[in-house]
């Protein structure tokens, strides 16, 4: 079948150009979310439901805080792995690890405590469809970037390159873009 | 180009045209009678398309049958043909002819649109309107100043008809062909619809927004009459006693002799309870 | 250079092609006879339709299972038929028209087909459960999608959901290798303004898959959440907004039609020259309308949507950008005129169905400008005029150019010649039965008869028979075409490596090509469609491949 050798055609530079081409196409769903949470929001008169006057941001402000700081944090990492120093890769991976975990930790005491739920009229359906879409994606996150530590530790591993690491943090920064504008919507738009 | 291949072209292009005009002027008959003002404007913007597409068919199908049938490979001739790869002037005008004929196309349908103006305007009075209601499956019209339902729309010829548009579960459809008039009703909403009645007669409303199992059969009828008439009626239907009217989907639905089998189906609502009982249709 | 031996597959082993192959070749195989099976599950249940309306009755079928039919129908010939098989068949041939070994990604491509299967399963299975499959036709519009008289989870519509869920996934996977392959993996000398129309085509077309299946994928979601848990996105009972969902679904399923269209464009511009033998008329602004139908595509949604509460101002928008896209394919349209005249015709059997193609799309056009025009969509929108309409685009343009590049490619991809004469009598039967089904769909429409009904009045009889004894005409029509696919494949004249002498890196290597496909990669040095000319496709011809002759 397919041979494995590779081939005058075959480079890293396919994968990291099929990986934008996803995430651009990735960001499109939100954006759909985006633009229906617009729509709902205008197009209502009473848009929070009966009881809630306004949604708590204090643990959510945090949350930015944290997921915004984890994008840099992922960077140095990524800095540390190209000047070859693997320690202070896997310490500074690990603590992103830690933030994004934090942060979905976070969600859940948010969700926990909201005195509304997904089935409560639009704004419910709206907001845990939005967040929840979001933390499925910081999950996700974490769990690529506990793949790419356990392949750290396999001898060789970055000797055709780091796109693994590459395109999971690449995907860290989609994700923390997305929430900022999330924020915005949900959090800061009267 | 030569001179008799100029006038071969016009030739053939007057002789399109007049074969063009001629089905435009067909057109008309393919439609149901125009029995409002908005018919004739339609039916106007329908046969001007047709005009120009049957011109634009013709020329292009008449191009390649002539290929077809005489610029044919000779038997054994494997040969190419002359490495012609383009013409920049023949490009831009067939973008650009098109491109102005379809701005004269919009502009033309922007106005016919804007002489329709079907979707409520706000200057008549609410109580003259018309109460439409819409369920699955079945249609009522409500007349509130007189006090009678009906299960048939009645409207006086050569008025403004103002109809309130609600639906009471899913997305129906408002269509009277012969009026070349549709609006989707959307549950939830309250739609201000309006037209003009202009001939007298009886006929059909469908549902034309697919609203579940017996869809195709929610249909009435609407009736254009002298005002003098649609008066006699409003007056008798309000002296008569409220029964319920007859509706297809109601009587499939609890006629379960048939012997088709299928899965199960939302139950129709009851029928309406209508001062003026029509034969069923 | 490489040391690949390069074996010729064996086309005699079919377990090849029930494995999981990473082949770009298998894999268009597998999509191509996958879609076709689907294809004739789509036709019969469009038996049932046409059966049905035979009368003016609702009288062969309870109206639950004619909605079910049309549903049903509509779901697969798009997803299951149309989409795969033009799938399949750019992933047979853009790695060979671009000079590459492979797709991109082989093992995303393999994953993206074997998705096919799966979601079809899941389609039929839903005919099984209690309530039977969805029955608020394939666009699933809300409240009536969200109905529910089991009163059970797992309903038909919900299966249809996972399953158009699973089908999107497919198709971005299937977006990301295309949009990846043709942009870094051309051969030497291959500029974009050297690749084939079908290349373009292929591009512009997933291009649109990219930015317009997550749009239906969030519409998906948010009705899946209205299904199962009780949300009330598009429920208009709970202060949903039921509009909101249709805007979500022809954001994509209108740039959709153009993902059918493009790539059968190509297939036209690939095929004209060949019998002809002229090159391409206008080559550069056929290839650029493909990108300018693809922008433009993504701002036509709501002609779909005009009788829907939509304001006066969107409706004009929509009316005008509507009008527009017909420019750029009327560009296309007069290019392929302008490639036949004055060349050297052969009315081979691919030539025939792109011809009858052609022209069914001509009138599909018009009628589509037709359309635009808002005053007259009012009467005719939700009628059968929009069903012919559509149909003359979906079977009259896509399905005879698609069988028009199955024929056209057949001995590349086989090995074998396929008997022409049954090909020129399967063109025959569909020409006449393409039209007859669905030229009095038209006056149908004018007449006022809406679309999706089990049931109509008895003045529309005329015109309904008609149709459907073209309908049947078409079911006939695919018994040719099946013997000869399997007759052709397994007894068919061996055919050589350019039975067409047409110009192409596919047609430089042999029918079937290497697993392979190049034993070196092609140097390009020339614009394609070069007939009548002298210029060479490529630098290194004797290099293309070992002579196992």
């Amino acid at each position: 079948m397919s041979s494995n050798v590779l081939h005058e055609q075959e480079n890293p530079g396919n994968s990291k150009f099929g990986f934008i081409v996803f995430l651009l196409s990735e960001s499109i769903i939100f954006l759909s979310f985006f633009v229906g949470y617009i729509v709902y929001k205008t197009n209502s008169q009473d848009w929070l439901p009966l009881g809630v006057t306004e949604l708590d941001t204090k643990g959510p402000f945090i949350n930015t805080l944290v997921l915004i700081s984890s994008s840099f944090v992922i960077y140095i990492a990524e800095r540390y792995l190209h000047a070859k120093n693997l320690w202070g890769f896997r310490i500074f991976w690990l603590l992103t690890m830690l933030m994004g975990i934090f942060f979905l930790y976070g969600q859940a005491v948010e969700w926990q405590g909201l005195p509304f739920s997904f089935t409560d009229g639009v704004f419910g359906g709206a907001f845990y469809l939005l967040t929840g879409f979001h933390g499925l994606h910081v999950l996700t996150g974490v769990l690529l970037q506990s793949i790419m530590l356990q392949r750290s530790f396999v001898a060789g591993n970055y000797d055709k390159g780091e796109y693994g690491v590459w395109a999971t943090s690449i995907f860290w920064h989609f994700v923390d873009v997305i929430w900022v504008i999330l924020y915005l919507l949900i959090y800061m738009w009267k | 180009m030569k001179n008799s291949t100029i006038v071969k072209l016009s030739i053939i292009a007057l002789v399109l045209a007049a074969i063009s005009f001629w089905s435009g002027q067909q057109s008309y008959s393919w439609f149901p009678p125009q029995a409002s003002l908005e018919a004739k404007l339609i039916d106007g913007l329908f046969s001007f398309l047709v005009s120009l597409g049957t011109f634009i068919f013709l020329g292009v199908l008449g191009t390649l049958s002539y290929s077809v049938l005489f610029q044919r490979a000779a038997k054994y001739d494997y040969s190419d043909g002359p490495a012609i790869e383009g013409n920049n002037t023949l490009e831009i005008i067939w973008t650009v002819i098109p491109f102005i004929l379809v701005v004269w196309i919009a502009f033309y349908s922007y106005q016919v649109y804007s002489q329709m103006s079907i979707q409520g305007s706000k200057d008549h009075s609410d109580s003259e309107a018309i109460e439409v209601y819409s369920r699955q499956w079945a249609w009522e019209f409500r007349y509130p100043k007189n006090n009678v339902v009906s299960s048939e729309l009645h409207l006086p010829v050569n008025q403004r008809a103002f109809l309130k548009l609600q639906s009471e579960d899913v997305i129906h459809g408002f269509y009277v062909p012969a009026f070349r008039v549709k609006q989707d009703i959307i549950p939830g909403k309250t739609i201000d619809f309006e037209f003009t009645p202009i001939l007298e007669g009886k006929y059909r409303l469908r549902d034309s927004q697919y609203s579940g199992t017996y869809f195709a059969a929610m249909q009435s009828n609407v009736i254009v009459e002298s005002p003098e008439e649609y008066q006699r009626w409003l007056a008798s239907s309000a002296k008569a006693k409220r029964t319920p009217s007859y509706n297809q989907a109601y009587q499939e639905f609890n006629n379960k002799k048939s012997k088709l089998r299928g899965w199960r189906s939302i139950k129709p609502a009851e029928p309406p309870l209508v001062n003026n009982l029509s034969p069923g249709e | 250079m490489t040391n690949i031996t390069n074996v010729a597959i064996e086309p005699a082993n079919w377990r090849r092609y029930f494995s999981f192959s990473t082949d770009h070749k298998v894999i268009g195989i597998q999509y191509i006879v996958t879609s076709f099976f689907f294809f004739l599950v789509g036709g019969l249940l469009a038996m049932v339709v046409r059966g049905e309306l035979i009368t003016p009755e609702s009288d062969l079928v309870d109206r639950t299972v004619y909605n079910a039919m049309f549903t049903m129908h509509g779901t697969i010939m798009l997803f299951l038929w149309t989409f795969p098989v033009l799938a399949g068949l750019a992933n047979y041939l853009v790695p060979l028209m671009i000079g590459a070994r492979d797709m991109a990604f082989p093992r995303l491509n393999a994953v993206a087909f074997w998705l096919v299967p799966l979601l079809g399963t899941i389609m039929m299975l839903s005919f099984l459960v209690p309530g039977g499959p969805a029955q608020a036709g394939w666009w699933s519009y809300p409240p009536v999608s969200l109905q529910n008289p089991t009163g059970n989870l797992i309903t038909g519509q919900v299966l249809w959901v996972l399953a158009v869920a699973i089908s999107g996934v497919s198709s971005i996977m299937g977006a990301v290798n295309f949009v990846t392959t043709i942009f870094r993996m051309r051969a030497p000398g291959m500029t974009f303004f050297r690749m084939p129309v079908f290349v373009w085509t292929v591009l512009a077309a997933q291009i649109i898959q990219l930015f317009g299946l997550p749009a239906l994928t969030a519409g998906a979601v948010m009705l899946l959440f209205d299904l199962t848990v009780g949300t009330s996105f598009f429920d208009s009972a709970k202060g949903g907004d039921p509009v909101l969902f249709q805007h979500f679904f022809w954001f994509y399923s209108h740039p959709a039609v153009y993902v059918i269209i493009l790539p059968v464009f190509g297939v036209f511009s690939e095929i004209f020259p060949v019998y002809a033998r002229k090159p391409l008329f206008g080559y550069k602004f056929v290839a650029v309308s493909s990108i300018i139908i693809t922008i433009l595509s993504a701002f036509v949604w709501v002609h779909h949507m005009f009788a829907s509460g939509t304001p006066p101002w969107m409706r004009m928008v929509f009316m005008a950008s509507t009008m527009l896209i017909s420019v750029p394919t009327g560009v296309k349209v007069f290019a392929w005129v302008a490639t036949i005249w004055g060349g050297k015709l052969r009315l081979n059997t691919p030539m025939l169905f792109a011809l009858g193609a052609l022209v069914m799309f001509l009138f599909a056009g018009i009628t589509g400008i037709m359309l635009a025009a808002v005053p007259f969509d009012i009467h005719v929108n939700n009628t059968y005029f929009i069903v012919g309409h559509f149909h003359y685009v979906v079977y009259g343009a896509a399905v005879l150019g698609i069988y028009a590049a199955l024929y056209h490619w057949f001995p590349k991809i086989t090995g074998h010649m396929y008997y022409e004469g049954l090909g020129k009598l399967h063109f025959i039967l569909t020409f006449i039965g393409t039209n007859l089904t669905f030229f009095p769909m038209h006056p149908l429409g004018l007449e006022g008869m809406p679309r999706r009904v089990a049931s109509y009045d008895p003045e529309f009889t005329f015109w309904n028979v008609l149709a459907s004894i073209g309908a049947f005409l078409l079911g006939v029509s695919t018994v040719p075409f099946i013997l000869n696919m399997i007759g052709s494949w397994s007894q068919g004249e061996k055919a050589p490596k350019n039975p067409w002498r047409a110009i192409g890196l596919e047609w430089l290597i042999s029918s079937p090509p290497m697993i392979e496909n190049f034993e070196e990669l092609p140097i390009v040095t020339s614009e394609p469609y070069g007939y009548g000319g002298d210029h060479a496709l490529v630098a290194n011809l004797e290099h293309l491949e070992i002579d196992h002759e």
